[in-house]
């Protein structure tokens, strides 16, 4: 694994047992994360980008369970990992932040005692005095008045509450941050002012985040490469100037189109033809080829892999010589 | 046009609002305050707080308040409250020379006065008491009298009088207004003194006496602290076996839950009192064997309670976030779960009480449970019962005091649980 990158994912599969039968909310999905990025995950709901910011900790229970792949996070492959040894490294190593800032704290425990247990779990060590200054002087550098780290999470506003989400991630100095849609319910002045603390953070503490959204202006704002999603596979993965100057994949293409542009002044908003398909019988071949403009007779056949197609850009689509090159590759071995 | 200035955001002034305020005011204010936040209504909590605090001081220190103990025999039966007690008077014929009691005691070895009393009645009692007394005490004397009276015992007050007329009994010992009644009959007797000497019980009892002459009063008070072991021991042995059940159930899940799940609903399929019934039937009676049985009972609306709470709180988002920063199991049930749960479960707790102190009186009233000489509401209802027509007061003192505590006990589990878990209203 070459240095540069903290986290790679390697085929991993996760799947939920319905009583319909297994369904794969991620399936055959590699990807790299590099150190000291932002890296974009966007999709529509329920193409399983959430589940597999959750895979990433192995947070699953209940009827998800990862069947297949590596998680090579730092050198270690958690998959190898006995699951009673997770919570070392999740909350130290890798942390998270949710989507609704509104239930993600104990509403029966202070700020304080959040933070101070979240240090104190990892390093048992630390003083309560040490763990409590260490505290106030984070909550202060997101901003939020010292006086108040003895309220209730119920006494807060929603930004701060996602402030002091991210401040449970930090305390520890995680290496990699999960932020599951963190400003989903968050409006758009306290979402800007979010987003940039979230940069300020991530330079001044050297943070790997993961940003899993389905917002595609909050990427193009903060993330330096983009992953797309589409019905529990990877579709594209590029930096976000390339993406978003020559998306190559239909799919991204048509989710590009569809972002409202105040620019296009009356021009009807571009909408993508058909549904999502319905995980638990998804379509033969490419995902997409139900709904895809350009579909050939190889993409209702054939699943597509994910493949370079101009520099650091890859897409998994038929429609590209490369991708076409690797089918042949494997046709002759 | 002047150049926008951007104002650092510390310069903007937090809003004021009640929230605000309400963080400077002091705690009594808050308190006062408290209608606001909660809608809730805190007189019905004060009161009932009030009048759980004063039954459980009674129930600690029943001897500061009661008069007299439980089971003493301190006056006559059935004496309606605040009734003067019949003052017992001795009778004598106009010749005698003696006055009191003591005049009539004799050499040891001359023949025994005769002295006559009305069957059934305190008289009797009172005078074989008296009569001892001094016995015992002139027994030592150097005269050697000694007073060990024949007590002739007559249907009614006229024979009595009759026969001391006849010169058959020496002295005659009947209620003094019985006598004042008949004096006009009986020329030729006269009153002597009272046998109590007319002070000892001149007080009455506050709420009566029951069929065997016991203060009403003393064993309600006494029989709080029956009352209120049973309400709190039975409440309490079934929350510490109840509440770790529930959460066990709901964090293992799977057969043990459903298992545990099917024993606690057939429980909770009984009707309580019977079930109740059957175990100290069972048991046999003691206070022990009745908190178990009402225990039994009570376990499954903990475990009923917790699980379907901790089940609830273990899917919040907030409990999935301490697993994201490395929370193991033993502390998510502990800091996330438990107290969590907690509020809920002292609300039950309370409105528990009142219903063991109800369960416990009926088993008592069917004459289940407590031994006999247990001072107990339910105890004492059953026996009123038996004279309702004659001492109504035998039964409608406790009946009163048990409604008064399950109230008690009741309203201000409600009162706490308006204001604490506004969710549970409408249940």
């Amino acid at each position: 694994m070459p240095e540069d990158i903290l986290y790679s994912i390697r085929n991993l599969v996760v799947e939920y047992t319905t009583r319909a039968g297994a369904v794969k909310a991620v399936d055959d999905v590699s990807l790299d994360i590099r150190r000291g990025e932002i890296l974009g995950l966007v999709g529509e709901s329920g193409c399983g980008k959430s589940t597999l910011g959750k895979a990433l900790m192995r947070l699953h229970t209940g009827p998800a369970k990862i069947t297949e792949g590596e998680l090579w996070f730092d050198g270690r492959d958690l998959m190898t990992l006995p699951i009673e040894e997770m919570p070392e490294i999740r909350g130290a190593e890798i942390g998270m932040v949710f989507q609704d800032p509104m239930t993600s704290l104990n509403p029966v425990q202070r700020i304080i005692e959040h933070l101070t247990e979240t240090i104190q779990t990892h390093e048992p060590e630390v003083s309560d005095k040490d763990a409590r200054k260490r505290s106030e002087e984070l909550i202060e550098r997101l901003g939020i008045r010292k006086e108040r780290i003895t309220e209730y999470p119920h006494q807060m506003s929603g930004g701060m509450r996602q402030r002091v989400m991210i401040s449970l991630a930090l305390s520890l100095r995680a290496k990699l941050v999960i932020a599951d849609e963190p400003t989903t319910s968050l409006d758009v002045i306290v979402e800007a002012k979010f987003l940039d603390l979230l940069k300020e953070l991530q330079k001044e503490f050297g943070l790997t985040i993961l940003l899993i959204t389905h917002n595609i202006g909050v990427v193009a704002e903060l993330a330096d490469r983009i992953a797309v999603m589409y019905a529990a596979k990877m579709m594209e993965v590029g930096n976000v100037d390339d993406v978003f100057a020559h998306p190559k994949h239909p799919y991204t293409q048509g989710l590009l189109r569809s972002v409202p542009n105040i620019l296009l002044d009356g021009a009807e908003l571009y909408k993508m033809a058909g549904a999502p398909p319905d995980l638990s019988h998804p379509p033969s071949g490419c995902r997409f080829h139900t709904r895809c403009p350009f579909v050939m007779d190889i993409c209702r056949e054939e699943v597509p892999p994910l493949e370079a197609i101009e520099g650091a850009q890859y897409a998994a689509c038929w429609l590209y010589p490369s991708v076409m090159a690797k089918r042949q590759e494997k046709d002759h071995a | 046009m002047t150049a926008l200035q951007e104002r650092p955001p510390e310069d903007i002034p937090e809003e004021i609002t009640w929230e605000v305020e309400l963080q400077k005011v002091g705690i009594v204010r808050r308190i006062l305050n408290a209608r606001k936040w909660y809608g809730a209504d805190w007189w019905f909590v004060a009161i009932s707080s009030v009048l759980v605090a004063i039954f459980i001081i009674i129930a600690v220190f029943p001897s500061l308040f009661a008069p007299y103990k439980p089971d003493a025999l301190v006056g006559p039966s059935f004496l309606a409250p605040g009734a003067y007690p019949p003052v017992p008077v001795l009778v004598l014929p106009n010749i005698s020379s003696a006055n009191t009691l003591k005049d009539l005691a004799v050499p040891a070895g001359q023949p025994r006065p005769g002295i006559s009393v009305v069957q059934g009645g305190n008289t009797a009692g009172a005078l074989n008491d008296a009569a001892k007394e001094i016995d015992n005490q002139i027994k030592t004397e150097p005269e050697g009298l000694r007073l060990r009276p024949n007590i002739d015992r007559y249907a009614s007050v006229e024979e009595a009088l009759q026969a001391v007329v006849d010169g058959k009994d020496a002295a005659a010992v009947v209620e003094s207004d019985e006598f004042a009644a008949l004096k006009a009959q009986y020329p030729t007797l006269r009153q002597g003194e009272s046998l109590t000497g007319g002070s000892k019980t001149a007080g009455g009892f506050l709420l009566g006496t029951n069929d065997i002459g016991q203060d009403v009063w003393s064993r309600l008070l006494w029989g709080t602290r029956v009352a209120l072991i049973i309400g709190f021991s039975a409440s309490i042995l079934s929350l510490i076996i109840g509440v770790p059940l529930g959460l066990m159930a709901a964090f293992i899940g799977g057969s043990f839950d459903r298992l545990l799940s099917l024993v606690m609903d057939s429980l909770y399929a009984f009707p309580g009192l019977i079930l109740a019934i059957a175990i100290t039937a069972v048991l046999g009676p003691s206070i022990v064997n009745v908190i178990v049985a009402i225990a039994v009972l009570y376990i499954p609306t903990y475990y009923r309670m917790v699980r379907g709470q901790a089940l609830s709180v273990k899917e919040d988002v907030y409990v999935e976030a301490a697993r994201s920063i490395g929370a193991r199991s033993r502390e998510i049930l502990q800091r996330y779960i438990f107290p969590n749960v907690i509020p809920s479960v002292a609300i039950i707790f309370s409105v528990n009480v009142a219903d063991a102190i109800l369960t416990g009186a009926g088993l008592a009233f069917l004459g289940l449970g407590l031994p006999p000489t247990v001072p107990d509401w339910g105890i004492d209802l059953a026996r009123g019962q038996r004279f309702i027509q004659n001492a109504w007061w035998m039964i409608t003192f406790p009946g009163l005091t048990i409604l008064l505590v399950v109230l008690a006990f009741t309203l201000m589990g409600e009162g706490l649980m308006e204001i604490f878990n506004p969710k549970l209203r409408e249940r």
